[in-house]
């Protein structure tokens, strides 16, 4: 193979003509995509080269589930397959930070506490309040609140219309998102980031950050807890950032490479 | 009287939650509402997590009390990314909105060891430090 050849030239030559040196070249040229992209998950836990290792799998994946005549460019197409090969690890692994079943439990509880208190005191409760009326330490209150939003984190692969107060295991719902090209073109309309949320989620967006509702307020007028408005901000706002990341990297690997 | 907390964290996200718990920590100790904790914490996430913000490997992060407001100081940063950001079109979902929402003030300052950013959070009723302890 020579310098020089891009991408559509090595697809061609491996799609057509069974150049396995091209596939390889492929390969090579975007090892710092999947690089990159494992790196957004390796704070799970996991051995970055690992994640490398399995993003890899999705690469080559792409590479050969790659139609020419689609007109998409490969990046387009590499990234949300890689994402989606590293995301089935860790459900396949059965990958967890196991929130305690005590934790998650009061979790819950003070979701309920949080309503009846905002109601009966006609503002937000402070920690020490919520502790006394769940019998609790307010360092308990705290680590039960933290573990509300390892929830939000590990609950980003799931459809956000499936969860409510009342679902314990986010990680069953550690996701299985494939995309396929129609998703990939669908993106391409929307602004960054944005396009990764559901109506609901960009919904509650710009009632809290546009119209300037309280939490409490959001939750009046969508129909669900507080702190489930609390757990959808952050991560709708933790999918944006993500999406954006997502969006940039194939850029950014395109232009390192030229 | 003011008080102060001060630390020192890695970047990466699993830190963000020792970050999180010092806030929720000093709320508890302050008597601040739940709202007022939330939006404390995701403000600070928020700029923990922004792309490129964080100008080192590792991140302070300074707590002060006063008598009606929590001011928190993240950095060292890359203050021109950080101003860019606070700058930007209001009509758009970034740190400019997203800041101005969660706080009253944000401000990036020079300081010998870089730039910081000073949020400002004002709360009525902010209880004196070890009046509940």
């Amino acid at each position: 193979m020579s310098e020089g050849k891009n991408d559509k030239e090595l697809l061609r030559a491996y799609h057509e003509r069974g150049d396995t040196d091209a596939r390889e070249r492929l390969i090579e040229q975007y090892l710092p995509l999947v690089r990159s992209l494992a790196r957004r998950y390796s704070y799970r836990g996991e051995q970055l080269e690992d994640l490398v290792q399995v993003g890899c799998i999705g690469l080559i994946k792409a590479i050969d589930r790659f139609d020419i005549d689609r007109g998409v460019e490969l990046t387009t197409y590499a990234t949300p397959n890689i994402i989606g090969e590293i995301k089935r690890h860790f459900r396949d692994k059965g990958w967890a930070i196991r929130v305690p079943r005590g934790l998650q439990e009061l979790n819950v509880r003070l979701s309920h506490l949080l309503e009846e208190l905002t109601v009966q005191l006609e503002r937000s409760p402070t920690i020490p309040e919520l502790a006394k009326a769940a019998g609790v330490d307010e360092e308990d209150v705290l680590e039960a609140l933290e573990s509300g939003q390892a929830y939000a984190t590990l609950s980003l692969s799931a459809p956000s219309g499936g969860d409510d107060d009342s679902d314990l295991d986010p990680l069953e719902s550690l996701g299985t998102i494939e995309h396929e090209y129609e998703v990939s073109e669908d993106r391409a309309v929307l602004a960054p980031g944005l396009a990764a949320l559901d109506e609901r989620e960009r919904r509650i967006l710009h009632l809290r950050f546009f119209e300037g509702l309280t939490q409490s307020q959001i939750a009046q007028q969508v129909g669900i807890s507080q702190m489930h408005v609390s757990r959808l901000i952050r991560r709708s706002l933790e999918k944006m950032r993500d999406e954006i990341v997502t969006e940039e990297e194939p850029r950014r690997a395109s232009e390192s490479r030229r | 009287m003011t008080r102060a907390i001060e630390l020192r964290i890695p970047t990466e996200r699993p830190f963000h939650g020792v970050a999180r718990l010092v806030v929720g920590g000093l709320a508890a100790r302050h008597d601040l509402s739940y709202e007022a904790l939330e939006d404390l914490q995701l403000a600070l996430v928020t700029v923990l997590e922004g792309e490129s913000y964080p100008a080192k490997d590792e991140v302070g992060v300074q707590l002060r009390v006063s008598d009606d407001s929590i001011e928190m100081l993240i950095g060292p940063l890359n203050g021109d990314r950080v101003r860019a950001d606070l700058d930007s079109s209001g009509e758009e979902l970034g740190l400019g909105r997203l800041l101005a929402t969660l706080v009253e003030d944000a401000k990036v300052e020079a300081r010998e060891d870089g730039d910081w950013l000073r949020l400002v959070k004002r709360v009525r009723g902010i209880k004196p430090a070890g009046a509940n302890v």
